[in-house]
């Protein structure tokens, strides 16, 4: 018969209708199986983590930056990475072996010789962790326990630009978020009286390089996480205060109408920029109150004005940015951004970098004082230093009294503190010419992962989706430096 | 043809609890059991026997060249199939599945599909040949060892349970380092690999002995010297290196779990040393306490649930309210002055007030009503009333909020009286105490009676000038 035939050729006996009885019975089988798998169906969990904005993903061990930037690139040499070996071998070539074929800039590329410059300044050990301070900081010396110094710092910049483009955006190329948009973004505001990004800006006698707005854009987030500067003097926020006439009442009349008008442009559009601005506007005129208050520094007692030194009452010096600092942290700004310029020494470095030096090392020290004495060092994380390093050998002539140092992107230092960063640690180290790094290298992309972390954020699970694709501050690297956090 | 129809639901059957069991293995990672699945798991024991009978009886049959009812044989490869199932769902419910499990789980998965196999051709000419017996022996040997590494399982050593139970047991008071901390790390994170039946790498850290013997790639521990420990070493690679301990898929150590393993190999790596006998200033010390302190995000697990909604309504422009984590139903509570202070904006919060584990008043108008309600937040960790009007009546209240860590009362009208309540409140860590009436002697006192508490008294004028003053060495032009 027909089906005996069959069965001989195909010897498993399996014919259509066989087969997909059978068939149906696996997929039934699989359908049951499916069901011991918790959320098969739901989108990623770790997808639905990273969207929850407003909140952190983990327990923080910090709810708000300081950041100090010393912008031109202060000279680790000079500051935290003793190396006595400079002196020894003063005046000798740099060895090629430790250049390595690193790049230069344009300003020494033409250099025959690169003699190895000893700092012109003494180091010392301080405190009972015995941190290498350079005596051009005596005041930040007496914090040596409070404070993290971090010598394995390295970037791929090598010029002002992109270097501090990259440090601030992650990104060497401009456009991207600056880290305290980011921060906005993930976190969301402590205090909705006052932005939670803030820039302030001051600048030394030294060498100065540019700053720009970009620095602190929000880049394609929306643009109520882009850094507000405060200005010194009698209008911190350009365009605030009301114009003479004008009353608060009348003020808010003008709100309410101007927010129904846009409200049914929004209606019209659907365009979520609309909300964000009348957002904007509800938010002006309560910084119409609150700004003036935080910025007004007369109530603050004559011992905070020592600690800081007398230059913190002149608006505009690096020390009353500290002072402020600490007042808008306190009302709850996530990320405050200070700016001091004038680190570039490409000659005069010791004369200079005495000036620099003397700008903000009692005013940074105080900081970390006043903000311990307060509390807020538990949750406030600090964070001073510049874009890049300087090179170990001269830049021009060579002459210790009046020397200069180029730009040096393998190796440089910065400081930590607070926050849930240890204090009292010198971590990472550099090779006995202070050029390369030997020992725990951080990446621009592991410090801005490491901040996340203490800040309670997963680098790799914030991400922004812009023109199809998902951007991240540490784009597609970075590892959390565990070994610097409490 | 008419057997073929009369045997369709046998064959279903077969067809359908192979896929399932296949799907299992090979979906094992993703799959969560039910409570009620789980507990089918249990039935393992208990069916487990049949299919060895049966199995054996057949593959007898098949050797010894008789004819083998198909009735049995479908028998024997369903009990085999459920009893498959029944052991991968006994295993799941398994905290850490050991080497021996491992193996008996796929030999007898493999028993299981292959026994399938057979009654799938038992009919077909291919059943007739001499290679079904190579079949049937094959499995004869599958079932021999999946029982034999079953019985290990059950009545070997204490093989499964050793993980598992130790890592309950809170850490006792002065603990033995060795035997209570370090012992605990490796019983968590590296035993299950490194114990008498895997001994990857050659390397045993089931006894004090066996450690300090080292492994494949040298010691593992250098008394005195963890730049030398290879398990140091391995702790601190990047987790995506080859060598990284523990391997891929595993979870790290955490940081203080190392700190404490680098700290006792430096200092020896002594299984005699209590905790008593380190100094105070020794890390260690700080380390050890930091991993007996009760979790904090465990702890916040046990909050009642707060909704979003109840958040957004109790909050404004002036209060704000946060969850401190994703997921977690702790809250931080920050107030800034509005222009007109009410009291109803904070006195709302009793609706939460045991929600709250961060609570920062700082510079508000409080009054004694506010303080009440502070007072009833019974899970707060942090409280900021500095530059407020409390007074000495008002802190009394506090002194039943037994998780307060941090409590920042400077600029306010506190006294001596206060005293007793900080020292009364067990878990107080840090204490931010200046600007207020408070004595400098009762300061001292309180730093006695609590060597634990960090007391913050600020930055005294002498304070202040020692700062200002720079060596003249130091001076620079």
């Amino acid at each position: 018969m027909g089906n005996d035939k069959h069965q001989k050729e195909n010897p498993l006996k399996v014919n259509r209708r066989h087969f997909f009885s059978q068939l149906s019975v696996g997929i039934g089988s699989l359908a049951l199986g499916s069901l011991l798998i918790p959320d098969l169906f739901k989108n990623d969990q770790r997808e639905t983590i990273g969207q929850t904005l407003g909140i952190p993903n983990f327990a923080p061990s910090a709810k708000r930056v300081i950041y100090l930037f010393q912008a031109g690139a202060p000279s680790q040499l000079e500051t935290f990475d003793h190396k006595p070996t400079l002196r020894k071998r003063m005046g000798e070539d740099l060895p090629e072996s430790i250049r390595n074929g690193q790049r230069l800039t344009g300003m020494t590329s033409d250099q025959k010789t690169f003699p190895l410059m000893p700092p012109a300044v003494g180091f010392q050990q301080h405190g009972k962790s015995g941190a290498w301070v350079s005596d051009f900081f005596p005041h930040i010396a007496k914090i040596a326990d409070e404070i993290c110094i971090v010598k394995s710092m390295h970037t791929e910049a090598i010029n002002h630009d992109p270097a501090i483009t990259f440090f601030q955006t992650g990104s060497q190329i401009s456009g991207r978020p600056s880290m305290g948009s980011w921060m906005s973004y993930g976190l969301g505001s402590e205090n909705k009286n006052l932005p939670s990004f803030v820039v302030l800006t001051s600048r030394g006698k030294g060498n100065s390089q540019g700053l720009y707005s970009k620095l602190w854009s929000s880049g394609f987030l929306d643009s109520k996480h882009q850094g507000v500067l405060l200005r010194s003097g009698k209008d911190p926020v350009l365009y605030l205060n009301d114009p003479e006439g004008i009353s608060r009442s009348d003020k808010r009349h003008l709100l309410n109408q101007v927010a129904s008008l846009n409200k049914l442009h929004h209606i019209e559009t659907g365009d979520d920029e609309i909300e964000s601005r009348i957002a904007q506007y509800e938010m002006a005129y309560r910084m119409q109150m609150s700004v003036p208050d935080v910025m007004d520094i007369s109530k603050e007692p004559a011992s905070i004005i020592k600690l800081y030194g007398e230059d913190c009452q002149v608006p505009g010096t690096y020390a009353a940015n500290a002072l402020q600092a600490r007042r808008l942290a306190e009302n709850g700004v996530r990320f405050v951004q200070l700016y001091h310029q004038g680190w570039d020494q490409h000659g005069n470095l010791p004369n200079e970098m005495a000036g620099q030096a003397k700008d903000v090392d009692q005013a940074s020290a105080a900081l970390i004082l006043d903000l311990k004495q307060r509390g807020m060092l538990e949750d406030t994380l600090v964070i001073w230093g510049g874009e890049f390093g300087r090179t170990n050998y001269c830049q021009g002539n060579f002459d210790p009294k009046n020397y200069g140092r180029d730009h040096h992107p393998r190796a440089f230092s910065i400081w930590m503190a607070g926050g849930g960063i240890k204090p009292g640690l010198s971590y990472g180290q550099t090779d006995e010419f202070g050029y390369n790094i030997v020992e725990d290298p951080v990446h621009i992309n592991d410090f801005h992962a490491t901040l996340m972390y203490a800040m309670g954020l997963d680098h790799e699970q914030m991400t922004y989706k812009y023109q199809g694709r998902r951007f991240r501050l540490t784009d597609v690297a970075g590892n959390v430096i565990k070994d610097i956090l409490l | 043809m008419v057997k073929t129809v009369k045997n369709t639901w046998v064959d279903s059957t077969v067809m359908a609890l192979s896929v399932f069991l296949i799907f299992c293995l090979l979906f094992e990672s993703y799959i969560e059991l039910p409570p009620l699945v789980a507990w089918i798991g249990r039935w393992h024991p208990l069916v487990l026997h049949f299919p060895i009978v049966l199995l054996l009886i057949c593959i007898f049959l098949g050797l010894t060249g008789q004819k083998i009812s198909r009735k049995l044989l479908a028998l024997a490869v369903m009990a085999s199939l459920i009893t498959a199932i029944s052991g991968f769902l006994l295993g799941k419910a398994t905290e850490v599945k050991g080497d021996l499990l491992i193996w008996h789980q796929y030999l007898g998965a493999a028993v299981a599909i292959v026994s399938a196999i057979w009654y799938g051709l038992f009919e077909s000419s291919f059943g007739k040949t001499l290679y079904i017996k190579g079949l049937q022996i094959v499995l004869l040997g599958l079932i021999l060892m999946t029982g034999h590494y079953g019985g290990m399982v059950t009545h070997g050593e204490n093989f499964l349970a050793l993980p598992v139970d130790k890592s309950l047991e809170p850490i006792p008071e002065n603990p033995l380092i060795y035997q209570d901390v370090v012992v605990r790390i490796l019983d968590d994170n590296c035993i299950s690999c490194h114990n008498p039946n895997k001994r990857k790498g050659k390397l045993l850290m089931t006894s004090f002995q066996d450690l300090l013997k080292g492994g494949k790639s040298g010691l593992a521990i250098s008394p005195g010297d963890p730049g030398k420990s290879e398990l140091m070493r391995r702790l601190r690679l990047q987790e995506d290196d080859e060598e990284h301990m523990p391997p891929d898929g595993k979870k790290s150590l955490a940081p203080n779990e190392i700190q404490i393993l680098n700290r006792w190999i430096s200092l020896g790596a002594s299984d005699s040393v209590r905790l008593a006998d380190l100094k105070d200033t020794e890390p260690l010390v700080g380390f050890i306490k930091q991993l007996m302190e009760p979790d904090r995000v465990e702890k916040w697990s046990k909050l009642p649930v707060v909704a979003d909604s109840t958040l957004q309504s109790l909050s404004s422009d002036y209060l704000t309210i946060g969850r401190i984590a994703n997921n977690s139903n702790a809250l931080s509570v920050s107030a800034f002055m509005p222009p007109v202070y009410e009291a109803k904006s904070i006195l709302d919060l009793n609706r939460i007030a045991n929600n709250i584990v961060e609570f920062d008043l700082s510079g508000i108008p409080i009054g004694q009503k506010e303080m009440v309600l502070v007072a009833s937040c019974m899970n707060l960790e942090r409280l900021e009333i500095d530059g407020t009007s409390v007074n000495d009546s008002d802190l009394m209240r506090l002194q039943d909020l037994t998780e307060l860590a941090s409590l920042k009362v400077f600029n306010t009208n506190i006294s001596d009286k206060s005293l007793p309540v900080f020292e009364h409140l067990k878990n107080l860590k840090h204490l931010y105490l200046w600007e207020t009436k408070v004595t400098q002697n009762a300061i001292e006192n309180l730093k006695a009676l609590r060597p634990d508490l960090q007391v913050d008294d600020g930055m005294d004028e002498e304070g202040v000038k020692s700062f200002l003053v720079v060596p003249d060495s130091l001076q620079h032009e």
